[in-house]
């Protein structure tokens, strides 16, 4: 005897939705709650209503603002970066190769690397006795600097090599948009006398929108939550000059065992978050 | 100029192989060069006396073997468990004409955008409190909502790709509808969830923030926290690294070899889609 759909639906629909409750929505109700405590579990005291002082604490806080900074920074630079590099890539992956798939293992072995592994392998590129970096430096005679002894140039080491990294992740995505667009399309625009400058912005980009629009969208949110590349890279240093907010929230959890100031920080980091993916949903609405 | 595209496609394709290879490349050469060799300049580019010492090292020095087998415990499971949980609900998106279709699958998807990093406060809090911090636990079960958006959206798709007519022949001969899944639709769809299953599993074998904050004891560390945590304060032990990244980059490079069309198809599935 079969149930009813309905039954059925709900019966099938339960383990889904009991974890999203239990794995997420719990636990960010209970985030924001933690956010109006005073909870150290480093003093031992049980957990204090403090209101929004801790939302207070956090604006006036120049390590937050440091750190959003960074963030921000590595946002700005990685996303259009990956997405320049991705298009390359993609434009390359498409072409008509008599065996494609070297060319796709070589997008796909990037994708899959673990980010951590990335880190540390680019730790070790730039490592300024041993790395290749410096190594190609010299060859071609410039100076080979002590990469991870400067901010700026940890930084720049960092950003390139999250490029590296989401480049590969970009490029399948939009491999896959320029696989549905019609080869007659092209052909229509030859025939037109348009150049291949001119077919990639009339017909490649139009067509490619919805395909760039979702790798911007994973891309940013990706971004701003950056953790694992430059915590095996620099651990944040020099200083606190490459540290991230997500470096910082897991610093205040983990190390301090602040809870209530890192469940802040988490908070603002959701609403950073939320409003992105906002901006980006009404771009993709009013452009479909 | 068409000539001049032809020719310049192999310097093209060399550039994306390289871009592409090169690191883990670099990686294995380094794992072969003895210490001195490392440790001289100018930096040699292929290893003078090739070695298998840094391995010998790698397995010695470290509980490798431990790490190596703490991801496969943690990703297979999350893996097993996000199959079954994200076949169930795709079944009931894909074949039951649910009244709030669009507002469930919307739920499940809008979960991917959210930043894990956020979880990771309530959670270390919950899991503390419960005593499971160092524990398969800890990770399993949020890894299976990490990849449950995107399993339940190639899912869906690929159930959907499939006409219905084979089931609706087989109920009218009297099989219920779980019948008509695991008899005829799941058979039907093996590439897909083949495809899911190996998303998943990637996700899970590359996740690292909730892994280093969870399991930081030794027995319990995945392989990217304990080869990341292989640095000491102000060292990184370069040889013993190199190699266990080979042994860490290894499992899932011959992954993508076998189903790189497979995991080519999931992607776009859930990026077009999504």
């Amino acid at each position: 005897m079969d149930p009813k759909p309905a039954v059925l639906a709900a019966v099938l629909l339960a383990p889904a939705f009991l974890l999203l409750a239990l794995i997420v929505v719990y636990p960010v109700g209970r985030l924001i709650w933690t956010s109006l405590f005073e909870l150290n579990l480093t003093s031992g005291l049980p957990a204090e209503f403090t209101g929004i002082s801790n939302y207070v604490l956090v604006v006036q806080d120049p390590v937050f603002w440091q750190t959003l900074t960074n963030t921000a920074v590595i946002t700005v630079v990685t996303v259009p970066g990956a997405l320049v590099a991705g298009m390359v890539l993609a434009l390359i992956a498409n072409l008509p190769f008599r065996r494609p798939w070297p060319v796709r293992l070589a997008l796909l072995v990037p994708w899959a690397m673990p980010l951590a592994f990335t880190g540390l392998i680019s730790a070790w590129f730039f490592n300024s006795q041993y790395g290749v970096v410096n190594d190609l430096l010299r060859r071609i005679g410039l100076p080979q600097p002590i990469w991870f002894n400067s901010a700026v140039l940890s930084m720049a080491a960092i950003c390139l090599t999250i490029i590296w990294k989401a480049s590969s992740f970009v490029a399948m995505i939009l491999f896959a948009g320029l696989q549905t667009i019609p080869r007659e399309l092209y052909e229509a625009a030859d025939v037109d006398g348009a150049g291949r400058l001119r077919q990639f912005w009339s017909v490649t980009v139009p067509l490619l929108r919805p395909a760039i629009v979702v790798a911007m969208i994973f891309r940013t949110i990706t971004a701003l939550q950056t953790f694992d590349i430059p915590f095996t890279m620099t651990r944040g240093g020099p200083g606190n000059t490459t540290r991230t907010l997500a470096m910082y929230i897991y610093q205040n959890t983990v190390s301090f065992l602040d809870l209530g100031y890192s469940s802040t920080l988490a908070v603002v980091m959701f609403l950073i978050s939320m409003a992105v993916s906002v901006v980006y949903l009404r771009q993709i609405r009013a452009t479909t | 100029m068409r000539l001049r595209g032809a020719a310049l496609r192999p310097i093209a394709a060399f550039l994306v192989l390289v871009n592409g290879l090169f690191p883990a490349v670099w990686m294995l050469l380094t794992s072969l060069k003895s210490e001195a060799e490392l440790t001289r300049t100018p930096i040699t580019w292929l290893p003078a006396n090739a070695t298998l010492v840094n391995y010998v090292h790698a397995f010695h020095e470290q509980p490798l073997l431990r790490y190596l087998a703490n991801s496969l415990i943690v990703a297979s499971a999350s893996t097993a468990l996000t199959l079954l949980v994200s076949v169930m609900a795709a079944y009931a998106l894909a074949r039951l004409d649910i009244r709030f279709r669009d507002l469930a699958l919307g739920a499940i998807i809008a979960v991917s955008t959210f930043p894990l990093v956020t979880l990771l406060v309530p959670l270390f809090e919950i899991l503390r409190a419960l005593g499971l911090l160092n524990s398969y636990g800890a990770l399993i079960l949020p890894y299976t909502v990490l990849s449950l958006p995107i399993c339940t959206l190639v899912l869906v798709s690929f159930f959907e790709s499939i006409p219905r007519d084979l089931e609706n022949a087989a109920m009218v001969d009297g099989t219920t509808s779980v019948g008509a899944l695991t008899r005829i639709l799941l058979p039907l769809s093996a590439p897909g969830v083949a495809t899911a299953g190996i998303l998943a599993f990637v996700n899970s074998w590359d996740e690292f923030l909730l892994a280093l904050s969870f399991n930081s004891a030794s027995a319990y560390r995945t392989l990217p926290v304990g080869i990341t945590l292989y640095q000491g304060e102000f060292s990184f032990p370069w040889p013993e690294i190199s190699a266990a990244l080979v042994v860490g980059i290894v499992p899932v490079t011959v992954l993508i070899i076998l189903f790189q069309q497979r995991i080519l198809a999931g992607l776009t599935a859930g990026g077009v889609k999504g």
